[in-house]
């Protein structure tokens, strides 16, 4: 708990889809949560119940690139959950409820750290490349992809 | 004990198929996981999704992890120190919205304790090649999985 004594930690979402980028999403973020107030953001209903106690996981509407009659709920809950949590920053590994957020967080003064799935050998993902010209960072997590510029590489999480 | 999961997203009654067949010819007890595969086993216990507490314990527990080439299996794998045998799903057979899943089997093939198989036959060799050596004793060895420098440099971005 913040208190008087203490300066309040910043509040970042952490933000992924089922599956490998929710378990990458994971490995980046659980280490910072000492040094933010981490809040995980998910459609997987199932993850909230294996996270944490202490970890806060939000519950969002399933929806993929496939189903784009998904998007528009989607994008309503995203935009109340910024504005009920006001985070500094959206951390994504993706897929397409992350980039939807990054799309919403472009018009809101949130920082936008995307780190593409390692998953992604031969090119930067579909929703990669949906947020590329959008988000404040583009992190690869492989070597070749990285252009020293717009797509930064920092090492992988393997 | 061979766990077979094949993730949450999709169905992916080949490797299923392939798996059951496999089963029904060897003295080892299988537990496959199947997502909503419409493809029901015969030769293994099966459920089609499982919780993740019940779904960690069955990979540590497993000698042999065959699993779709997801990123989270992989990881899981390796945290328990079980080899994994990934085949991918293909785009053309409809089982993914795109091919990285072959991408991906690529380098997670040069990983230690991670196998691939993109047919039938390669995957029973495998199988064949694991269970015939010690291999869960001698090769899985504990990995670290994070990495300390993409952590500090998110961190340091987002408190600019």
């Amino acid at each position: 708990m913040a208190t008087k004594n203490y300066p309040k930690k910043r509040k970042v979402l952490a933000i992924a889809s089922p599956g490998g980028h929710w378990i990458q999403l994971n490995k980046i973020c659980n280490p910072l949560e000492d040094r933010f107030d981490m809040v995980y953001v998910t459609p997987g209903a199932g993850y909230a119940t294996a996270a944490k106690n202490s970890r806060r996981v939000l519950t969002i509407t399933d929806a993929s690139a496939d189903s784009k009659h998904k998007l528009i709920p989607l994008a309503f809950q995203l935009l109340l959950i910024f504005i009920k949590e006001r985070p500094t920053a959206i951390i994504s590994t993706g897929a397409a409820p992350g980039a939807i957020a990054f799309l919403i967080a472009k018009a809101l003064p949130i920082k936008t750290i995307w780190v593409d799935s390692i998953a992604n050998v031969s090119q930067i993902s579909r929703s990669g490349r949906m947020v590329k010209k959008h988000a404040d960072k583009v992190i690869t997590q492989w070597q070749p992809l990285s252009d020293g510029e717009n797509i930064i590489y920092k090492g992988s999480i393997l | 004990m061979i766990f077979v999961a094949v993730g949450t997203q999709f169905p992916f009654n080949r490797l299923i198929e392939y798996m059951d067949s496999w089963a029904a010819e060897h003295q080892q007890e299988v537990i496959a996981q199947i997502s909503d595969g419409d493809y029901t086993p015969k030769n293994m216990k099966w459920d089609r999704f499982l919780d993740g507490e019940q779904y960690n314990q069955n990979i540590s527990e497993a000698s042999v992890f065959v699993s779709h080439a997801g990123m989270g299996n992989i990881i899981s794998a390796r945290e328990q120190q079980t080899p994994i045998i990934v085949m991918n799903r293909q785009f053309k057979l409809g089982e993914h919205r795109n091919d990285h899943q072959a991408d991906g089997l690529k380098w997670m093939g040069k990983l230690d304790g991670v196998f691939t198989a993109s047919t039938q036959e390669e995957l029973n060799e495998q199988l064949h090649n694991i269970i015939g050596s010690n291999f869960s004793e001698t090769v899985c060895s504990t990995t670290t999985v994070g990495n300390e420098n993409l952590t500090n440099y998110i961190a340091d971005f987002i408190n600019e």
